[in-house]
């Protein structure tokens, strides 16, 4: 008999996201040896058995949408290649899309060069987040590491519920009632747009990111330290200052940039959750652009404060789609949940640190790599940000044509300048 | 697989056999995991231990698995038992109603009015299955609970028939069809009450309905009863609606306390 898995809220919504990127979370990570495929291929499997999400098939009911659990080959699953050309390879292998109808919702590919791998993982985000995905990816290295040296089975994967309310479990009654209370619809609101062209049907999905060495990575803490701000306020003013460098907005115009929030915070142990979504978007706003960089972090820092000291950041409005799913069949909840949801047409998500010794296979730790969100259809941009061995790496998946490629760059250029700016005064 | 009999034997090794069913659990184990093996095996997991280990790491406790199992059977066997009670239960039960209806009528030669005999073990009966129904589908998913809540109507209904047939045709009461309005007054008690047990979201909107409705109702019977005077007992009405009011107040004075007030200010609207 088939199995069926159900259809979680947040599966739905980024269903629902389907105008506006294309779902896939997307890894990259180079090893300086030769990756035991055999012993990948049986993690592989152990760990889609785990998490049958991984094998099964949206299928969008009208009524109550739900995962079909399909069979498999591991050869679907994994593409191992000696290509000629590693660079175009690994492009053409990040920029797939996996249907969410298909049987599969995660590809692994191992590209063999110059007795070195490169391993890079597309999977679909309605199965899980950057968050799920890098615990995925560690304990992907650990039960390899642990298989090849010491023959244990691969086997320890966490699994469990993957339902939103676990983001509730660990507040008190009074907090849980509150919470489930926050009936307020947050929508990103600025018409503020990045400045790609018209969309066209020539289109095609890339990559593009740009490396910040080690020494400035440490420079940015530094002086994020001084002007009491996170890496991730930093990264923010200097996104904010350069688009807009870039785009041209008045320096007195307000502008808003969707950050994304791991709503984990608010779960003490995630032993016993499956892999899942559980991320949200806080509204940076900046009143001004503000006579310089540091006036525009300054203003960040700010906002980003005001969400800080809230107790349940994160979890407005997750009532209300609740509500919207469940009292109408699903296909006229999506109608209405799309009347009132604006997708924030500037957003950043920084996934964090890819720790190099929890990534390291066989006593390998990566060499370079990264993660990054799902390709976004204009004029919808996604910043992302990892770091791996203290080197950032800045991305934005777009589909897009030659003088996108060319706007991201000089946004990337704009970046590196305003970092630089910014770091200027850490000796 | 052998690594499967030895799993299955050593860690129920000292489990007591409840009513002959460990074999059964034991057979029906060991063949959904060799089956399991099987469909995961086709994937491409060729290591033997660990496809052994990862379908056993799927059953971690067989003892309360096992329990759930002798459980669900029992229940399995109960429900059966009380199913094949109900059908033979049923049958017999009309036979007797049946004699007992000629009986009373060959001894009273009352036909006109011993039919009523056999109209209210009908009643009765109709009443019990449909109320037994109503409960199983209140255990389903809610979308059923609608079925449930037609069946108690129709059992509300069926018995003021009963009853108003009998205050009319036996004791000869006057205006005995106000059993029927005090039926849909019963009928809308009954509903808030099945709401309230399946803990059904947003049930105040029904409740909110139902009070004027009922007291609606009230007024009437009382108003033809000649209890009250039709003026002012109109004022039932208002009554009605103050306590509605009363409960919606209520209700927001209880979230109220749950309303999570942000302790930052927006710093841009200040300014």
């Amino acid at each position: 008999m088939e199995r069926k898995l159900n259809a979680e809220l947040w599966d739905k919504m980024h269903y629902l996201f389907r105008d506006f990127n294309d779902r896939m979370v997307h890894v990259e990570l180079h090893y300086d040896y030769e990756i035991n495929i055999e012993a990948l291929k049986t993690v592989l499997i152990c760990f889609f058995e785990k998490a049958p999400v991984l094998h099964s098939s949206f299928t969008d009911n009208h009524i109550s949408p739900y995962w079909s659990v399909k069979n498999y080959k591991i050869e679907d699953v994994l593409t191992v290649e000696r290509p000629e050309n590693l660079e175009e390879a690994v492009n053409k292998f990040l920029t797939q899309y996996i249907p969410p109808e298909s049987d599969l919702q995660m590809k692994v590919a191992v590209f063999f060069h110059e007795g070195k791998s490169v391993l890079c993982i597309v999977e679909n985000h309605m199965c899980m987040d950057g968050g799920d995905f890098k615990y995925f990816l560690k304990a992907l290295c650990k039960n390899y590491n642990d298989y090849v040296e010491k023959g244990i089975s691969p086997i320890d994967l966490r699994h469990g519920t993957r339902s939103y309310e676990s983001v509730y479990s660990d507040f008190t009654p009074t907090e849980k009632r509150m919470a489930k209370n926050l009936y307020k619809n947050v929508c990103a609101k600025d018409n503020h747009k990045f400045p790609l062209t018209p969309d066209s049907i020539r289109d095609k999905s890339f990559i593009a990111k740009r490396k910040i060495d080690a020494d400035r990575f440490l420079k940015i803490k530094q002086v994020g330290k001084k002007h009491g701000a996170t890496i991730n306020d930093m990264l923010v003013a200097a996104y904010f200052y350069s688009l807009y460098e870039l785009a041209g907005y008045d320096k007195s115009e307000s502008v808003t940039i969707s950050c994304a929030i791991d709503l984990r915070r608010h779960i003490h142990d995630v032993s016993e959750q499956g892999i899942t979504n559980h991320t949200a978007f806080m509204q940076c706003s900046i009143p001004e652009r503000g006579r310089d960089i540091f006036e525009t972090l300054k203003y960040v820092v700010h906002s980003s404060n005001r969400f800080k000291k809230d107790k349940f950041m994160g979890l407005y409005g997750l009532p209300l789609l609740n509500v919207g799913y469940k009292m109408l069949p699903h296909a006229a909840s999506e109608e209405i949940i799309k009347i009132g949801y604006s997708n924030p047409l500037l957003a950043m998500s920084n996934i964090g640190i890819l720790e190099a010794d929890k990534l390291a296979l066989e006593g390998h730790e990566p060499v370079d790599g990264f993660m990054t969100g799902a390709v976004k259809y204009k004029p919808y941009v996604l910043l992302s940000a990892t770091s791996l061995k203290n080197v950032l790496t800045l991305s934005m998946c777009v589909r897009g044509n030659d003088t996108d490629k060319e706007t991201v760059e000089l946004f990337f250029d704009l970046m590196e300048k305003n970092i630089d700016t910014l770091i200027a005064q850490a000796d | 697989m052998e690594s499967f009999i030895d799993y299955i034997e050593n860690t129920l090794k000292d489990v007591p056999d409840e009513d002959n069913s460990l074999y059964r659990y034991k057979r029906q184990l060991f063949d959904s995991l060799t089956e399991r093996a099987n469909e995961v095996a086709q994937s491409g997991l060729k290591d033997e231990k660990v496809l052994s280990d990862l379908i056993i790491s799927e059953h971690p406790d067989l003892r309360q698995d096992y329990r759930n199992f002798y459980l669900a059977d029992r229940a399995k066997k109960k429900a059966e038992k009380f199913r094949n009670f109900l059908a033979v239960g049923s049958v017999c039960y009309i036979l007797l109603l049946t004699v007992l209806y000629l009986g009373v009528s060959f001894i009273t030669h009352n036909w006109a009015q011993t039919w009523l005999i056999m109209l209210g073990g009908i009643t009765v009966l109709v009443d019990y299955l449909f109320s037994v129904g109503a409960k199983a589908i209140a255990r389903m998913k809610w979308v059923f609970h609608p079925i449930a809540r037609v069946m108690l109507a129709f059992n509300i209904m069926l018995t003021a028939t009963f009853i108003f047939l009998c205050c009319a045709l036996l004791f000869h009461i006057p205006m005995s069809w106000i059993i029927y309005l005090v039926a849909v007054i019963v009928l809308f008690a009954v509903d808030a009450l099945f709401l309230a047990l399946t803990k059904r979201k947003l049930a105040i909107i029904n409740y909110l309905l139902y009070i004027p409705a009922a007291m609606s109702m009230i007024y009437v019977i009382l108003g033809l009863l000649e209890v009250i005077p039709w003026d002012p007992g109109w004022l039932l009405m208002i009554l009605a609606v103050i306590i509605d009011i009363l409960i919606v107040v209520g209700i927001a004075v209880e979230n109220s306390k749950y309303i999570y007030k942000q302790e930052v200010e927006d710093v841009w609207e200040e300014k």
